[in-house]
């Protein structure tokens, strides 16, 4: 099936995301204009005004119907989903990179680059002490925490979200580590170091019982959330900017493609800017979809595994219906007992979508 | 006192107050033989003949250099010994030149000169003469004969039981040959891990194989060249050439010439026979009559097709050195006023050759046999500015592309000149094309060529032609005793075009070995990397891409072809290292295997004979059914083996990952009332929680109107 082109943005598109329900879909890109979509027929819903920066990241929360987007402008903002309305304006000190809704939808954390004698900084928010009222006065930060420097560099963070209960803060890094902090402490509880260069996104699943991590370094790795424990590895041959792990099968989904900056010097085809479908369990590509022409900066997979959206640096989220062949799609290895079983002929018909 | 005085007298005039001459004149003494050297194996003549003897060497030695003649002691600078017992010449004699330069050129050029049908000279410094005088003369010992020892089999590749191709890729330190069969994932044969224990690399530059394929060699500069061969890649042959940059196996693998690409060595070239490893003889760079210019590469060395001659072009010449002795063929250059190019026949000792026009002589392309010399055909053009020319693998046909410019030299077209050498005389058709000709390609094995043209050189959109140099034609005959018309295909020789491809984006044509198959690619930093699969019988065409692709190669008998993003060994970054690897198709074009390397070097598929005659193949293939079988149970078996070997991981590894899953799952259920807590007591499986309502939508699909 064709895929809908959303053509809401005008700049690279940062961060897409589905609603918990998967009826919705938000995207944010660096024109500042946050936007909502409906996914069922593509068709946009409205839009968010009053960021003056790129925004970054973007959160809804589980009943759909508060929006928070974090923005370079220094600022994270609450929205009414249903009416389009400001709530509450979190001034920070310096950009936001990403924002997180706890597990209860109550509290929220940030993460904010460095900026000037700034540190990297952590914050918590506890959007329950909100008057509703004046979206003037701030609000004082329920914690925050200091991301000092690390052998006389500053450090980034990339990537915040909560784990299971708000036992944690998952916070991923530009060098390539992956920390747990404690949210009601800000003590670093756990850290590993998962990759060898920046850590584009991290992203958990549903559950919040894996999540898998992107990363310049052309890889993206599969981890136990619980046990903080590598599970699988899967390489490319690009940058890797997003990757999902889809909630209906064993299947992940790569986006990336050659850098933005050296896109120009070099034609479409060969940036490989196609959403690449991998086997969770045996980390091989069987599948890919064509259709951007810029590197693939954010994925998001429906939770009913019935489509899926991609956003790139050219501006354009499309978002695939899968058709039947993938949904009735099978493990390429049968159930069967060993030896017994007979050769199955397998179809790549990942392929042939989005080919318009 | 009167004694005295007379004394004094007598000895007046012997006494001088004048002061001595500080530095007396002697003639300069020679502290070494240097310029002196002894020539052997002369004919020993008789009185009689000894005058004339003495004429003919002075006449040949006087022309490399300047005797040292002394006109007082009466030394010519050359004496030849007479024995007057015997009453001949001993044979040999001593000719001292004016530099030791002169002696040394004298040697090199002499050594080994015929100075008749009996006689070949033999030359050495006069110094080396000496130490042979007074050599200890010992009883003759047989020398032992060394132990057999068994080389292993260069053909066991051959016998392989899957009928599997091989090939050798370069890769950052890596050297790994792999089978392959266009089935299965290829398989590593030998990775040189021998040698990685013993701590060097077997290669370290490039590699190459031997024109049938018994032969690795692999380049290691510092050192030279190896050659392996058998089922372990044991070492064969070490052949020394220092920075060793390129090498030339002769087509029947008796012969090796390595090439170290230095301007400043007189040995730059140096040619071993493989057997015995001995240095059959060195060349420089380039020939001596050819200006040295950095910008003009040096004219290639050339292997006749049985390995009988090793021919390089010079200045209006051509060199035809005859193996194993490497002396030029009848003592002369083939001269060839004028010459451009050269190129041996593939299949005959025919050269032919090619040069542009001049002194009021017009452009030429000649067919020259060797050793005959005798011109086969010559062929005259007109208004040329550039030939080039094309054999057939079967050197049954040879086309030359001109390229001709009109009276006021402004505008270029092209017409092709084609050569049957399989016919009497050696026809010769034209082709005349209005475009320019950019690629041409025989079909091997067959009467077919292919070529890409179009109206401007530089545009991207091309044309691709096919044409058959053999015409089917049709005639009915009548055939047994009823006479009934029965058709006959008989092929005529006959230029006829096939078809045109229009609008191609492709700059470079390969044939598959097996004929029938094209590939029609863009290639190199401009092009797009496209791959089109031509199929000329059946006309079906499939496309597919290689980004950046820079080499295609098919692989020896067309069943898969490679393409390539290669990068030279030097030449530090390479622009488009990110793509650097290799993609194997089979014939049809379908994308079999992929591999992505940080450096990528070189990719070169094993060569193997074609042991099979046409007539052979034609069976074959009428016969296919039969084989057909055979092939699929084997193919089958195969693939479930592999089958079974490829899922047994898998399974455990699934079964690995579920059980993770479903712990966490586990998990997860465990903490769900915490979970449903912290949404104050809403829980999303909770169907109360959610609205159900119905909608029906009805589409009208088609409606229609029938009267009854």
């Amino acid at each position: 099936m064709r895929p809908y082109l959303l053509q809401g943005h005008e700049r690279p598109i940062t961060v897409i995301k589905y609603n918990y329900d998967g009826d919705l879909l938000f995207s944010a890109s660096k024109d500042q204009i946050p936007c909502i979509w409906r996914v069922e027929n593509g068709e946009r819903l409205g839009t968010f005004h009053g960021h003056k920066g790129t925004v970054w990241d973007l959160d809804c929360d589980r009943f759909s119907k508060q929006l928070l987007t974090a923005s370079a402008d220094a600022t994270v903002k609450l929205w009414n989903i249903q009416s389009g309305d400001l709530q509450h304006t979190f001034t920070h000190r310096g950009p936001v990179r990403g924002v997180a809704w706890s597990e209860d939808n109550k509290k929220f954390a940030t993460i904010s680059d460095p900026f000037v004698e700034h540190n990297a900084k952590i914050t918590i928010f506890d959007t329950a002490e909100l008057d509703g009222e004046s979206d003037e006065d701030d609000l004082e930060p329920l914690l925050e925490i200091d991301v000092p420097k690390e052998n006389s560099r500053r450090v980034q963070m990339t990537n915040i979200s909560w784990t299971a209960l708000n036992e944690h803060l998952l916070i991923a890094f530009d060098n390539g580590i992956v920390r747990l902090y404690n949210p009601t402490t800000g003590t670093i509880e756990e850290e590993i170091r998962v990759h060898d260069k920046k850590i584009n996104r991290l992203q958990l699943n549903q559950s919040k019982s894996l999540f898998i991590t992107s990363s310049a370094d052309f890889t993206s790795k599969l981890y136990d959330t619980a046990n903080l424990k590598h599970l699988k590895t899967y390489t490319t041959d690009r940058p890797v900017n997003d990757a999902v792990i889809s909630e209906t099968k064993d299947h992940i989904l790569l986006g990336g493609g050659q850098e933005a900056m050296s896109v120009t010097t070099t034609s479409g085809k060969v940036g490989k800017f196609e959403t690449r479908f991998f086997e969770l369990v045996y980390e091989t590509e069987f599948g890919s979809v064509k259709g951007h022409f810029g590197p693939i900066n954010a994925l998001a997979i429906n939770p009913n595994g019935r489509n899926y959206a991609s956003g790139a640096e050219d501006g354009y989220v499309r978002l695939h219906f899968f058709d039947k062949s993938y949904l009735d799609m099978k493990d390429p290895v049968p159930e069967a007992a060993e030896g017994t079983e007979e050769l199955s002929t397998d179809d790549d018909d990942e392929d042939n979508q989005g080919n318009e | 006192m009167a004694d005295l005085a007379a004394e004094a007298e007598e000895l007046d005039g012997y006494f001088s107050d004048a002061s001595l001459d500080p530095e007396p004149r002697y003639p300069n003494l020679k502290e070494s033989f240097d310029t002196a050297i002894v020539v052997l194996n002369l004919p020993k003549v008789p009185e009689a003949k000894r005058g004339k003897l003495e004429k003919v060497v002075t006449k040949i030695i006087s022309r490399l250099g300047n005797l040292a003649a002394n006109e007082d002691t009466g030394f010519t600078g050359f004496s030849m010994p007479f024995n007057a017992e015997k009453a001949s010449t001993e044979g040999f004699c001593i000719v001292e030149y004016e530099t030791p330069e002169e002696a040394k050129n004298a040697i090199s050029v002499l050594n080994g000169y015929k100075f008749d049908k009996n006689h070949s000279l033999i030359v050495s410094p006069y110094v080396r003469a000496q130490k042979l005088e007074n050599l200890a003369e010992k009883e003759f010992v047989e020398p032992e004969q060394a132990p057999f020892e068994e080389k292993p089999n260069a053909m066991s590749w051959m016998e392989d039981s899957s009928q599997r191709d091989e090939y050798v890729i370069r890769q950052g330190k890596e050297t790994i040959v792999s089978w392959f069969d266009g089935k299965v994932d290829p398989i590593v044969d030998y990775d040189g891990s021998r040698e990685k224990e013993a701590g060097v690399n077997w290669c370290e530059y490039y590699c190459h194989w031997s024109p049938k394929g018994s032969y690795l060699a692999t380049l290691v500069p510092a050192k030279g060249v190896i050659l392996w061969s058998g089922s372990t890649y044991e070492k064969v042959g070490r052949f020394v050439a220092s920075d060793v940059k390129t090498v030339l196996f002769s087509p029947q693998e008796n012969y090796i010439l390595t090439n170290n690409m230095r301007y400043d060595d007189e040995q730059a070239i140096k040619v071993y026979e493989i057997q015995t490893g001995k240095l059959l003889r060195t060349f420089a760079l380039y020939p001596d009559n050819i200006e040295r210019e950095e910008e003009v590469p040096p004219p290639p060395f050339q292997w006749s097709h049985d390995d009988s001659y090793l021919a390089r072009m010079g200045k209006d010449l051509v060199s035809i050195y005859s193996t194993p002795s490497m002396r030029l063929l009848d003592k002369k250059s083939l001269l060839a006023e004028g010459i451009h190019e050269f190129q041996w026949s593939p299949k005959s000792n025919v050269l032919a050759l090619w040069s542009p026009e001049r002194n009021n002589a017009p452009a030429h392309v000649d067919l020259i046999e060797i050793p005959s010399r005798k011109k086969l055909r010559q062929k005259n053009l007109f208004n040329v500015s550039n030939c080039s020319m094309v054999w057939q693998n079967d050197g049954d046909y040879l086309a030359v592309k001109v390229t001709r410019h009109t009276k006021s030299k402004k505008t270029l077209y092209n017409n092709i000149e084609l050569f049957r050498l399989n016919e009497a005389g050696i026809p010769v058709e034209m082709l005349d094309m209005k475009d320019a000709v950019m690629s041409l390609t025989w079909e091997p094995r067959g009467s077919r060529f292919a070529m890409i043209h179009a109206e401007n050189p530089s545009s991207t959109k091309v044309d691709v032609s096919f044409y058959d140099m053999m015409k089917k034609s049709e005639t009915m005959k009548k055939v047994g005793k009823k006479g009934a018309l029965q058709k006959q295909t008989t092929l005529v020789p006959e230029l006829n075009k096939i078809e045109t491809l229009t609008g191609k984006q492709c700059n470079c044509l390969f044939w598959s070995p097996a004929g029938s198959t094209i590939l029609m690619a863009g290639l190199g930093d401009s092009a797009s990397g496209t791959l089109e699969f031509y199929d000329v019988d059946t006309k079906s065409l499939t496309i597919k891409e290689h980004y950046r692709a820079n080499q295609v190669l098919w692989d020896p008998d067309g069943r898969s072809v490679t393409t390539c993003v290669s990068q030279p060994v030097e030449g530090g970054h390479f622009k488009f290292a990110m793509d650097n690897g290799y993609i194997l198709w089979s014939f049809q074009g379908k994308q079999l295997y992929q591999q992505s390397f940080e450096t990528f070097y070189q990719f070169e598929w094993r060569p193997r004979e074609n042991l099979l005659s046409k007539p052979e193949i034609a069976k074959v293939r009428k016969e296919l059914k039969k084989y057909e079988k055979q092939f699929e149970k084997a193919d089958k078996d195969r693939a479930r083996a592999l089958y079974l070997e490829e899922t047994k991981g898998k399974r455990q590894e699934r079964k690995k990952i579920r059980d993770i899953l479903s712990q966490l799952r586990e998990l997860r259920r465990e903490q769900r009332p915490r979970h449903i807590e912290l949404l104050d007591g809403y829980d999303s499986d909770d169907d109360t929680n959610y609205v159900v309502r119905e909608i029906s939508i009805e589409t009208i699909l088609s409606t229609k109107e029938e009267t009854v």
